[in-house]
């Protein structure tokens, strides 16, 4: 009996989550014949169960919903708005019956008289009722469920099973890939037999594949997100006197389990904030001569090993100016600090604790519970939000999450003699304590960071898990942290010592309720790692929150106030003891690299970072000391590092140097405080990489005029594309013909004609001999010659 | 129930636990600590891929850490989806009890109220009957306090 009473509840639950969607469809296409049936299906499944289990309220409630339902599918009734809510509501109630029966708790003694007789009311005057809401009510739309009326026939075969079955499953197979580790080292120390190797490889495929399918077993469709979405989007539409029109999309991709469990309350609350804030009232957006009907998209996904939701509604937007105004009364933005901020800016405000846009506080948003705590629980969980705002014409809110949960980016970190891994995605920055560009200053206990101008409030990972600070012999690093909610703030500890994919886990409730860790996680050497939460921390040192940019601002000021154009540079001492400068713009980051980490290639430096390769600009790849210290530069597209010996500061340093070399990799030399430094040219230094992309925009093409010889299209021109020249026959036609190009040719007026737009000419000849002193042609078949007056002549 | 129970010392206490709360008995060996908790919990413990809590039920009954030295045993349950391991002193017996359970007599030592339910006689003794999610939850009740 209690395993059919089980077996009841989990389907009835399920099948009501499905149907919330369906029955909002129906209502919107009240002829659809197919939802009705089906949404009927369910009431008399119950009825027929209740029945056999004795649960006469189950049983009263679905059999005047069937009632009801059958009269329509007879053609007796008119499916209006009424009878909608009232079926609705039934099964609202019989949800909570079915809650209350599984919880084993007494079933809520409400009047359910009062729900059936709603559904009889509107019977008595249905033509009114027809006439009076003609479908102008929450005339929401879910095409997505559409294919799910049908899928019950096309559905594949499905078995229920405990989630703990599962579980067990996972943890098994990850026993038994410890197990072959373990196995496959005690292999390798006894002498190598081929046929031993061959057979465990095929054990180690079998155990990898395994492991694959088993996780897949975790995967879910998005669907199950949406299903809640129709109905909630109805009865807020209702609610409020809006009319949204909601196209879901994507409902068939996959993510983890415990992700969508995750994404749940972030998307919602999303969804909820666009019906009430963001979708106007059909007479606003009428005056906006905007259609009546609002429209809320939601779309998934995937993308890479991400799972990308957007949420997209055409609405009024975020009013960026309001959201300032309520910053600055909330004292969390000075009024110069908020005159100064980009429009990207302001509108991240929006994810400031405690702030909301909504004029007054509604029942279905604006209750303090904002856009601050949906960022944190989306970041919690590894992904991103990111808002696409156009004031007046709608907001898009994207966040991308990973595809699971438990396998995320981390950093390694000492502190207190222990180590913990911290997400990779909260790190902005790396230091050391050393490094000339950090200031740490001391005042009534408060430590205070300056990274290149900009204070951040810093605290010691030990002072805030109470351990002791182990004395130790090199610099302690400091990490920039961007917490969900907060403003960044460093966090110091003993060393930052590894870079790796952590399988995470969730804590126990006891270690979650310290409030500074998000997890743990199970390395190779077996023993576990907590994984701390950047938020957590922040709130438990209690960091202050307000924005501040007055230095940055000040020394813009300063550098206006000279007269000469200034731009920040890094003074820094080359491995080679000189001191030199560089353009700040160019380096992204600052770090202490391994030096087991560069290498030797082809006669190239390379260093390996982040799992790729990246080229060493001063080409050194052998260094003395364990660590060394190396400025990341990219052009934007190009990356690069460039080893140093040591960082000194950032100073302005004028644009355009006080002597300017035209030549090498120094652009001049530069007197910054009395103290003459060599400026690097950037573009030599990006100029002098060894890699094909970055020498190819320089090289120019090759325009070949006669482009209907056939021993120019058959033999030159591969010959070239060959060489790595960027071909092309006939001159251009749509733009001119560029300083940077080369013309081959071999008509005298051609290369004339050439010349005197400008452009390298090079004219070859058939014939081996040239036809006199003045004649600068090569012969065609002299390979050598030609690619040497290609090549040569762009210089 | 079967009325099969394991008896251990645990605090410094008899006790008895169902037998069916218990998983599994394993030495510890290498504990984690978990910096910024309370002494309740003693640290993280790897037993093959599951992680552990651990647990110091003395630090919860009596408010204060075993030792590390004297970190010995630990009774393995799961505990509302997470793995727990609570300390032990040593482990005596397990075994099956006929008569059952019985009520408690005597005055119990506040510092027990909350975990004991009744008593269990076995070997000539009384032995505390001691439900192990108890310890959980006092453990995070002390927490929020």
């Amino acid at each position: 009996m209690d395993e059919l009473l089980q077996e009841f509840i989990s389907e009835t639950q399920e099948t009501l989550e499905a149907l919330a969607g369906e029955v909002v469809a129906w209502e919107a296409d009240p002829s659809d014949r197919d939802r009705l049936d089906a949404i009927f299906r369910f009431f008399h499944t119950v009825k027929g169960s209740c029945g056999f289990l004795n649960l006469p309220r189950f049983e009263r409630l679905s059999h005047a919903a069937e009632d009801v339902l059958a009269e329509i599918r007879a053609g007796e009734r008119q499916p209006d708005a009424a009878t909608v809510s009232a079926v609705l509501g039934l099964m609202d109630r019989i949800g909570e019956l079915t809650e209350a029966v599984a919880m084993g708790a007494a079933l809520p003694n409400e009047n359910d008289d009062y729900l059936i007789a709603a559904l009889h009311a509107p019977a008595e005057s249905p033509a009114e009722e027809v006439a009076s809401k003609p479908a102008s009510e929450g005339a929401a739309e879910a095409p997505a469920a559409a294919p799910r009326t049908s899928a019950p026939q096309a559905a594949p075969r499905t078995i229920r099973l405990p989630l703990s079955l599962i579980d067990q499953l996972m943890n098994g197979v990850s026993d038994m890939v410890l197990a072959r580790n373990e196995l496959s080292r005690k292999l390798r120390e006894r002498c190598a037999d081929p046929e031993l190797d061959t057979v465990f490889e095929r054990l180690s495929t079998c155990v990898a594949d395994m492991r694959d399918v088993i996780s897949k077993t975790r995967m879910q469709r998005v669907d199950r997100l949406f299903a809640a979405i129709p109905r909630m989007v109805r009865d807020l539409g209702r609610e409020l006197g809006k009319r949204i029109d909601l196209t879901l999309e994507g409902g068939d991709v996959e993510m983890d389990r415990e992700m969508v469990e995750m994404v749940v309350d972030p998307l919602t609350h999303i969804v909820r904030n666009s019906i009430d804030h963001g979708i106007e009232t059909p007479e606003r957006r009428r005056a906006a001569g905007k259609p009546e009907t609002g429209r809320l998209r939601v779309e998934a996904r995937q993308s890479g090993n991400q799972i990308v939701i957007a949420i997209s509604d055409d609405g009024a937007g975020i009013d960026t100016t309001r959201l300032v105004d309520k910053a600055i009364a909330a004292g969390r933005l000075t009024p110069d600090a908020a005159a100064r901020m980009t429009e990207q800016e302001k509108l991240d405000l929006i994810f400031l604790a405690g702030l909301s846009t909504a004029q007054q506080v509604t029942a279905i948003s604006g209750r303090g519970v904002g856009m601050d705590v949906v960022r944190a629980n989306v970041e919690r969980i590894g992904g991103l939000i990111a808002l696409d705002n156009h004031p007046g014409q709608g907001l898009c809110i994207t966040l991308r999450v990973p595809l699971t949960l438990t396998i995320i980016p981390g950093l390694i970190v000492r502190a207190g003699g222990q180590h913990f891994a911290i997400p990779r995605a909260a790190v902005v920055e790396i230091l050391h304590d050393n490094n000339d560009m950090l200031q740490v200053s001391r005042v009534g206990g408060a430590q205070i960071a300056t990274i290149r101008a900009v204070r951040h409030s810093m605290i010691d990972l030990e002072d805030i898990l109470g351990m002791e600070k182990l004395p130790q012999p090199g610099p302690r690093a400091i990490m920039v942290v961007r917490s969900g909610t907060g403003m960044p703030f460093a966090l110091a500890v003993a060393a930052v010592d590894n870079h790796e994919e952590l399988v995470i886990r969730p804590a126990s409730p006891l270690v979650m309720a310290s409030g500074v860790y998000a997890g743990m996680t199970l390395p190779d050497n077996g023993r576990p790692m907590l994984l701390l939460d950047a938020a957590g921390l922040a709130n438990a040192a209690r960091l202050p929150n307000i924005v501040d940019d007055q230095v940055a601002r000040r020394q813009e000021e300063e550098a206006e106030a000279a007269g000469v154009e200034m731009v920040a540079a890094l003074r820094f001492e080359e491995l080679s003891g000189e001191r030199r400068l560089l353009k700040l713009s160019l380096i992204e980051r600052v770090e202490d690299i391994d030096a087991s980490l560069f290498g030797r290639s082809g006669g190239k430096a390379y260093v390996r970072l982040d799992g790729r390769l990246m080229p060493v600009v001063n080409g050194r790849a052998d260094f003395p000391q364990d660590k060394v210290c190396a400025l990341r530069l990219r052009d934007g597209a190009q990356e690069a590092c460039y080893p140093v010996a040591a960082v000194l500061d950032i100073v302005q340093m004028p644009l355009v140097p006080d002597m300017v070399a035209m030549h090498g990799v120094l652009s001049g030399v530069s007197v910054i405080e009395g103290e003459h430094l060599e400026v690097l040219s950037p573009f030599a230094l990006f100029a002098s990489l060894p890699q094909e992309r970055l020498d190819r925009p320089q090289q120019g093409r090759c325009v070949l005029l006669d482009s209907e010889d056939g021993w120019t299209r058959e033999i030159l021109a591969p010959l070239l594309r060959q060489a790595g020249h960027e071909v092309m026959l006939g001159l251009p036609s749509d733009a001119p013909v560029d300083a940077q190009d080369v013309i081959l040719c071999s008509g005298t007026d051609a290369a004339q004609a050439g010349e005197i737009m400008g452009c390298r000419v090079v004219q070859l000849r058939a014939s081996p001999r040239a036809a006199g002193p003045q004649d600068g042609s090569i012969y065609r078949y002299d390979q050598d010659a030609l690619m040497a007056a290609i090549g040569g002549r762009q210089g | 129930m079967d009325n099969l129970y394991l008896f251990a010392i645990l605090a410094g206490t008899r006790v008895a636990v169902e037998a069916g709360e218990v998983e599994a008995v394993v030495k510890l060996t290498d504990i984690s600590p978990v910096p910024g908790m309370g002494a309740h919990v003693a640290g993280l413990s790897a037993l093959r891929s599951r992680v552990l809590t651990i647990v110091d039920v003395a630090a919860i009954v009596h408010g204060q850490p075993t030792p590390p030295e004297r970190r010995g045993l630990a009774v393995i349950a799961d505990i509302s989806g997470h793995s727990y391991g609570l300390m032990l002193d040593s482990v005596s017996d397990i075994c099956r009890v006929p008569e059952g359970e019985v009520p408690l007599r005597g005055q119990l030592d506040p510092a027990w109220a909350a975990y004991a339910s009744a008593i269990v006689e076995h070997d000539g003794h009384p032995w505390l009957l001691v439900s192990l999610s108890s310890f959980i939850e006092g453990a995070s009740a002390a927490q929020a306090a």
